[in-house]
């Protein structure tokens, strides 16, 4: 058996990344195709990074993210066509909310002052799993030394529903 | 051929057809005796798909421009991930930072470049950058996929 020759100037792993994320100039992407058509180990590395980005992008496809998201996350899955319910959350106020079967994606968007924070950690429960129960969202700020709860919202959550045959 | 096509045309169908566009080339041209110097043929391969992949490009383009004239709903594929391992980069990419997350999303969902997330985030596309490489290496460890080189 006879083991694969090493490269003798592998390209870095970040420099991959940033190939495959496009944030190198055209005489950068040209030196890296160049490279990696005659050499199997960068070609792997590559690879790897086309395995991991597809996997994130099935993960968002999906709607398995349970994280914040931008705008700009949401207009894409709903260019792709994931079916996204949104709750928009006020301070103080209960907000009613169910989630069906065939909903994709539930987003839920909180609106509130944050300014004074330097950093905010948003508390939120996995809604799908959830029977009909009151969901508390609890926003902590660190603010200069301190950290404090700056706002609560709460959701009355029916449950998940699913549609009856024939019903759009 | 295959990861080439992917970066540049951005479709899975498509870079499977540019494989076999590119192979049959190459072949002709091999059994024509067109490819003198065999240690020119990694460069001659690449020079094929360069080609071949920009006039893909170009179809593509004029595509969606009538698409976009007639209104003609476009369909896409989904990427060919086993659901498998879908939950495993799922659960590996809950286990990074908020931050690491959405610039990893950002990146190769949205596929936005690092200045335009540096924007959208309120920071240098250098921190990005530097975010999305050690994001990546995380997430590519947690998943078990192996290194090609050690160091």
């Amino acid at each position: 058996m006879t083991t694969p020759a090493r490269c003798p100037q592998p390209i870095a792993f970040a420099d991959v990344v940033d190939y495959w994320a496009g944030d190198l100039t055209s005489v950068e992407e040209d030196r890296i195709e160049e490279h990696v058509f005659t050499c199997a180990e960068c070609a792997r590395e590559l690879a790897a990074a086309q395995a991991l980005g597809s996997g994130i992008v099935s993960v968002a496809r999906e709607g398995r993210l349970h994280s914040v998201v931008t705008d700009a996350i949401l207009n894409r899955l709903a260019a792709d066509g994931v079916r996204i319910r949104t709750f928009t959350l006020e301070g103080s106020a209960v907000v009613p909310c169910a989630v069906w079967a065939d909903d994709d994606l539930v987003v839920s968007r909180i609106r509130g002052d944050f300014d004074e924070a330097d950093s905010v950690t948003i508390v939120a429960a996995h809604l799908r799993k959830l029977p009909a129960t009151r969901v508390s969202v609890t926003v902590t700020a660190q603010i200069g030394s301190d950290e404090r709860t700056i706002a609560e919202y709460t959701l009355e959550h029916a449950g998940t529903f699913s549609r009856l045959a024939g019903e759009h | 051929v295959r990861l080439y096509g992917l970066k540049h045309l951005r479709d899975e169908a498509a870079a499977d057809d540019l494989v076999q566009q590119v192979l049959l080339t190459t072949i002709e041209r091999l059994r024509a005796g067109e490819v003198r110097n065999p240690d020119e043929i990694g460069s001659f391969i690449l020079g094929t798909s360069r080609m071949l992949a920009d006039s893909t490009s170009r179809k593509a383009r004029r595509r969606e421009k009538l698409t976009a004239q007639f209104h003609v709903q476009e369909l896409y594929a989904d990427p060919v991930v086993a659901s498998s391992d879908v939950e495993v980069v799922e659960r590996c990419l809950h286990r990074l930072g908020e931050r690491d997350r959405r610039v990893l999303v950002l990146t190769f969902y949205v596929e936005k470049t690092s200045s335009e997330i540096a924007r959208e985030l309120g920071v240098t596309g250098t921190v990005i950058r530097v975010a999305r490489h050690r994001a990546l290496e995380r997430l590519r460890e947690c998943v078990g996929l192996q290194r090609a080189r050690t160091a």
